[in-house]
């Protein structure tokens, strides 16, 4: 007689199996598309993919994505260099007067944070930065990103540093130092690979972000912003370039689209691998 | 945290003139017809993105979470202790997914998966199941509610993965020790595991369902963006994320509409908070039981 239990298990194991690789069946796809259709409009247009401005549409050629890809370069230098000093301090605070109710608010804050739609941070920055300033600027966008950053930050940074064991900072009050040098020098030290990690992670999530863009930075898409006085100016970017140029009728620019989003699921790659190593080294 | 104060107020202070002039009609009318210059004629009806953001994030957690509870059973139990790499390799995997860029879903949703769907499960829904309200209308194009409610299942099961994973991992050993002793089949000790992981899988569904609320710009190139009750899954509708990533950047030429776009805003900040907040304290209760 066939045991029932064992044939259920069979079953459930099957079931488990198959609704699994359903499940990461998409990502395969996902990634041979872009690796395929990409690869195909970026040897189309060689160098010139990342160096032109795009092909008008219905054009027989693509263009390139030059004024995004620098766009993109200035939003993620900008946003980490607003949002780091916000994130640490913040991360900083939390650990410290972990305690205390307002640090607890602080960390309860951020979290929720993170579960905002990015694109109602993109509405916020339009009425507060780009109202104010009078047009679309890629300094409004760098601070939308920004936003969207920090709470990724923050609760990296905010792990590493209770990583930290307890005994370093009492070495440190020991021999006189002040709460905040212990802090700064000693703690942030100690952590600064997992800190590196947070950085690296918040500019991986802000680079691939499209919807706070929407309203902030304009589609400036020929111009290239070289000099720094630029970011006060209109941008581009590469996320953004995708979302507009895929809801065009034109297959010119659905062939660059698909070389946009390769040249940005590698850059996030990248910066997803280096903080793989960063946090590997500290482990060891 | 002064962000979040700064939003939460803007929306409110630039929501109230719309609820003012309009009142409840932004709540159950059903049309969008903005007037340049007249906003007496014109008519702002939340209700159809209101309705399709809720369907679709519905869609969306009830597909992703059989897929996301499978992956953690087969990662921590199903995948043999001592290939480690593998187990290692599978969670790099799905972290990869949480990590591209949703625009890249995006594209391959209008592009790729939008097509197939048509032709190989929409036809044959229509024909098949005609008779069944939610599948009688012919779909015509690809970008359809149920397109929106499937690329987001794919894009919130990482996540839901995640949070179920790391409560997975709490589990006492002792528990474990003391299902297998007793000769539970796999089938039998995963009754028991996830009967103790309850709170944690309504967590993970929670955290889900606040995601794919939230998501805008995937969603805004599959979901067709038509003012359509999304009462049939296989028409196109719009969703309040998508409405907002096509009009709020034109909305400044029509009076009032930047203040109901922001009082959509207002609304899925307040379903994305309570989702989350909801979420963690079934987390906190886990950590309770275990």
């Amino acid at each position: 007689m066939p045991d029932v239990r064992r044939i259920k298990e069979k079953v459930f194991i099957a079931a488990i199996v198959a609704l699994t690789m359903v499940a990461v069946a998409p990502l395969f796809h996902i990634i041979a598309s872009v690796a395929i259709k990409g690869s195909k409009a970026v040897i189309e247009a060689g160098p010139s993919f990342i160096l032109d401005t795009p092909a008008p549409p219905g054009a027989s050629y693509t263009g390139g994505i030059g004024p995004a890809l620098l766009g993109s370069a200035w939003l993620g230098v900008l946003s980490a260099l607003l949002g780091t000093p916000l994130a640490l301090f913040t991360a900083v605070f939390i650990v410290e007067f972990r305690d205390s109710r307002l640090g607890r608010a602080a960390r309860i804050f951020t979290n929720s944070l993170l579960e905002v739609p990015t694109v109602l941070i993109g509405m916020l920055v339009y009425v507060v930065v780009v109202v104010p300033m009078g047009g679309y600027s890629i300094l409004a966008g760098a601070i939308a990103l920004a936003i969207v950053m920090l709470p990724y930050t923050v609760s990296y940074v905010e792990r590493a540093l209770d990583g930290v064991p307890r005994t370093y900072r009492e070495a440190g009050f020991s021999i006189g130092m002040t709460r905040s040098q212990v802090v700064f020098r000693v703690v942030m030290g100690i952590a600064r690979r997992g800190v590196l990690a947070g950085i690296l992670i918040g500019i991986a999530k802000a680079i691939g972000e499209t919807a706070p863009l929407l309203f902030t930075v304009g589609s400036a898409r020929n111009n290239y912003p070289t000099s720094p006085s630029d970011v006060l100016e209109p941008g581009d970017a590469v996320p953004l370039l995708i979302y507009q140029f895929a809801q065009s009728p034109f297959d010119n620019w659905h062939d660059l689209a698909w070389g946009a989003a390769l040249v940005l699921t590698l850059i996030v790659l990248l910066v997803f691998i280096a903080m793989r190593v960063v946090v590997r080294e500290v482990r060891v | 945290m002064v962000v979040l104060v700064l939003l939460l107020s803007i929306l409110v202070y630039y929501s109230i003139p719309a609820v003012e002039y309009y009142g409840s009609t932004l709540f159950t009318s059903t049309k969008w017809r903005p007037v340049e210059g007249d906003p007496s004629a014109s008519s702002y009806g939340l209700l159809v993105p209101l309705a399709g953001t809720l369907v679709t994030a519905v869609i969306a957690v009830v597909l992703a979470t059989p897929l996301s509870v499978s992956a953690v059973f087969f990662s921590e139990e199903l995948i043999p202790a001592r290939f480690r790499g593998v187990r290692d390799v599978f969670a790099s995997l799905v972290d990869l997914m949480a990590g591209i860029p949703t625009i890249v879903y995006g594209l391959w949703g209008v592009a790729i998966l939008a097509p197939f769907l048509k032709d190989n499960l929409y036809e044959a829904l229509y024909e098949a199941l005609g008779f069944i309200p939610l599948f009688s209308c012919k779909p015509v194009t690809g970008s359809t509610v149920l397109t929106a409610g499937i690329l987001l299942s794919i894009m919130i099961m990482p996540f839901m993965y995640a949070v179920m994973r790391e409560a997975y991992r709490q589990i006492p050993s002792t528990y474990r020790e003391a299902a297998l002793a007793l000769g539970t089949t796999k089938y039998e000790y995963s009754k028991i595991m996830f009967g103790m992981l309850r709170p944690a899988l309504l967590a993970g569904l929670l955290i889900g369902f606040g995601r794919a609320a939230g998501e805008t710009v995937a969603v805004a190139l599959v979901i067709g963006n038509t003012f359509n009750m999304p009462s049939c899954l296989l028409a196109p509708s719009y969703t309040i994320s998508s409405l907002i990533a096509n009009q709020f950047a034109n909305a400044s030429l029509y009076p009032y509409m930047t203040n109901v776009l922001l009082l959509g805003g207002l609304i899925l900040l307040l379903i994305g908070l309570a989702s989350n907040i909801l979420g963690l304290m079934y987390l906190r209760r886990v950590r309770y039981v275990a």
